[in-house]
């Protein structure tokens, strides 16, 4: 069963000149300790389509779904208080720069302490004092931290950024959630601590059953685990599938721009040659092109993609374009 | 080849927090030389704290050394002449959400390195400020604009243009590519390589990332706990073998 369903989410914003989509009819289906990661440039909606699953949107946009659905529940039928209960005990979120979400001027321990649920210690004020003491030891633990006692009195600048970024997760996974939503948590790190990190949230979504929605804006930094992968663009969705699907024989131009411009297919050009890119700039709020959006930035364009592009489907994949790569000969 | 910056047994120590003259210092970079020739690249290499930032840093003249010097053109730079230093030395930091000033227009933003540098009219100065933003793929429209109707990408972008409106001879780039989408990085990266092929700039760029130094450095400076480990040609340190510390900086995670 899916965890998580959202079918045609979009979220408009009343500006001055009219009403702006901000995400168009975007699809996402999510199962129990499935790894999907979603990759979009800046402003493509892809933060907003977490913050519309944890459920903090600005009042004033407009947030229409045919289905918004968590664990078989309408969330956008809620109440506030329904949703914010629901969220808090299924979902977490963890974020590009740990250490500005870490509390300043609390250590580690409080911080970690204060996560942990208080049904999960029962009895007197001692054993629970006790108890809480060896939960926050086994989350650092989970993490993979092993220095613990020196962590457990820091503060946040004290740790390195992985360090950091491992305690924003201990105390993500504090209360077991069902959801982890991970908002480029990799995004400037060195390569050998993102590779760690990568490998634990893969290692924590295959041994707790919990799903992963991996947002990132380069497909060189998807979890080598990922199973799904979804494409945004200026809030639409591009394409979406089977990672292994889109990676190997893309059906929409997106996605192929994105794999020729992630710097793992460039080490093959000379040295100070040009580098494969799409042209222009993302478009701003005000000018979003009709049709298409990425229309004026791809080399495929043609006069109908000023007509938004039905859904198609291949096997493995579902793409938004009227004239799409890699058809399968048959 | 004439190197145009040439920096000597620079170095850097920082006392700890409170700053007594008994308590010990700690040494961020220990005596560094290298030269860098006018269209060259130097990447700067290390694991965190191995004191990139800072070298950075002291080159830019961001920050002043504890000891060593610097010399631009052949002519020496003291912290009195800033003005010289910051027409031809330009820094882009990592961080452009927190170099930007949420209550003045980009436009206004950009233009202050060009009032305090340049003797450009009013007029010449916008229009300089739109030229820079068309180079750096902002339209134009983004002048009026305030930092936060950016994204995070398009404020990198915006960095990157008050680094090279006063077209300087050297760009000091700390981290600055990391955090760009795809298709602004390989921009970006096309630009500052247009840019070196035909005004001759020269780049410092620190960066964790093997693909753009191999792609783009000339020359690459590794740096281990504050000392300097190799300073060689990019070709040279790639055909040989390297010792582990070196070889995990330059291998390239798939
Ligand atoms: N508070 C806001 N007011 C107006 N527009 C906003 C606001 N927050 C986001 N937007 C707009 O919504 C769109 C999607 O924003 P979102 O933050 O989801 O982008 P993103 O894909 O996460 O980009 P980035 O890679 O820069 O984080 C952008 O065009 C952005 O300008
Ligand atoms: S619909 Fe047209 S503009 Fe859009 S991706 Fe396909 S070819 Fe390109
Ligand atoms: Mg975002």
């Amino acid at each position: 069963m899916d965890m998580l369903d959202i079918r045609n989410l979009t979220i408009e914003l009343d500006m001055p000149q009219g009403r702006v989509r901000i995400l168009d009819r975007v699809n996402l289906q999510l199962k129990a300790g499935e790894i999907h990661s979603i990759v979009g440039e800046s402003g493509s909606g892809k933060s907003l389509l977490a913050k519309a699953i944890i459920g903090v949107i600005n009042p004033a946009w407009r947030v229409t779904a045919d289905r918004l659905w968590w664990n078989g529940q309408d969330l956008l039928a809620m109440d506030a208080k329904a949703r914010r209960f629901v969220t808090g005990r299924d979902m977490a979120m963890i974020f590009q720069d740990p250490a500005a979400y870490l509390d300043p001027n609390n250590t580690i321990e409080q911080q970690i302490n204060e996560a942990i649920p208080s049904g999960d210690v029962t009895g007197t004020f001692l054993r629970r004092r006790i108890d809480r003491k060896t939960r926050v030891r086994q989350l650092l633990h989970r993490v993979g931290v092993r220095d613990h006692e020196k962590v457990l009195k820091s503060y946040p600048f004290e740790l390195s950024e992985g360090i950091a970024q491992k305690v924003s997760i201990a105390i993500a996974i504090a209360h077991r959630p069902k959801l982890l939503i991970a908002d480029e948590p990799t995004t400037a790190m060195e390569p050998s601590t993102r590779d760690q990190i990568q490998r634990l949230i893969t290692k924590l979504a295959m041994s707790q059953d919990m799903s992963v929605l991996l947002i990132t804006q380069d497909v060189a930094s998807i979890l080598p685990a990922t199973q799904y992968l979804t494409l945004l663009y200026c809030g639409q969705l591009m394409e979406t599938g089977k990672a292994s699907a889109l990676l190997q024989a893309p059906a929409h131009p997106y996605t192929q721009s994105m794999i020729d411009m992630s710097l793992q297919s460039q080490h093959e050009l000379p040295r100070k040659s040009r580098l494969p890119t799409l042209p222009g700039a993302v478009p701003t709020l005000r000018h979003m092109p009709i049709g298409c959006r990425l229309g004026p930035r791809c080399p495929y364009a043609q006069k109908q993609c000023v007509k938004a592009p039905p859904a198609a489907t291949r096997e493995q994949q579902l793409f938004h374009c009227h004239y799409p790569l890699n058809e399968p000969t048959s | 080849m004439t190197s145009i910056l040439e920096v000597k047994n620079l170095s850097k120590s920082f006392r700890g927090r409170r700053d007594w003259p008994w308590s010990p210092k700690s040494v961020a970079l220990e005596p560094t030389s290298f030269t860098l020739a006018a269209g060259e690249t130097l990447a700067i290499m290390g694991e965190t704290g191995s004191g990139k930032s800072t070298l950075a840093k002291l080159v830019a003249g961001v920050d002043n050394p504890t000891s060593g010097d610097i010399y631009l053109n052949g002519q020496k730079l003291y912290d009195a002449n800033t003005k010289q230093r910051c027409q031809n030395i330009r820094m882009i930091f990592q961080d452009s959400e927190k170099s930007l000033n949420s209550q003045r227009t980009i436009g206004q933003q950009l233009e202050e390195p060009l009032i305090f540098n340049t003797r450009q009219t009013a007029q010449e100065r916008q229009n300089t400020v739109k030229q820079t933003l068309r180079k750096v793929g902002l339209l134009a429209e983004h002048y009026e604009f305030y930092p936060h109707m950016l994204s995070t990408g398009q404020k990198q972008r915006v960095a990157i243009a008050r680094a090279i409106s006063l077209e300087p001879q050297i760009i000091v780039a700390d981290e600055a590519l990391v955090a760009l989408d795809p298709s602004v990085r390989a921009q970006i990266i096309n630009l500052m390589l247009d840019l070196q092929q035909d005004m001759g700039i020269s780049y410092i760029f620190v960066t964790h990332s093997p693909q753009i130094v191999k792609h783009i450095a000339d020359k690459i400076l590794i740096l281990y706990r504050g000392k300097m480990i190799t300073f060689e040609k990019t070709e040279h340190l790639l055909n040989k073998p390297q010792q582990p510390y070196v070889e995990q900086l330059l291998h390239e995670h798939l």
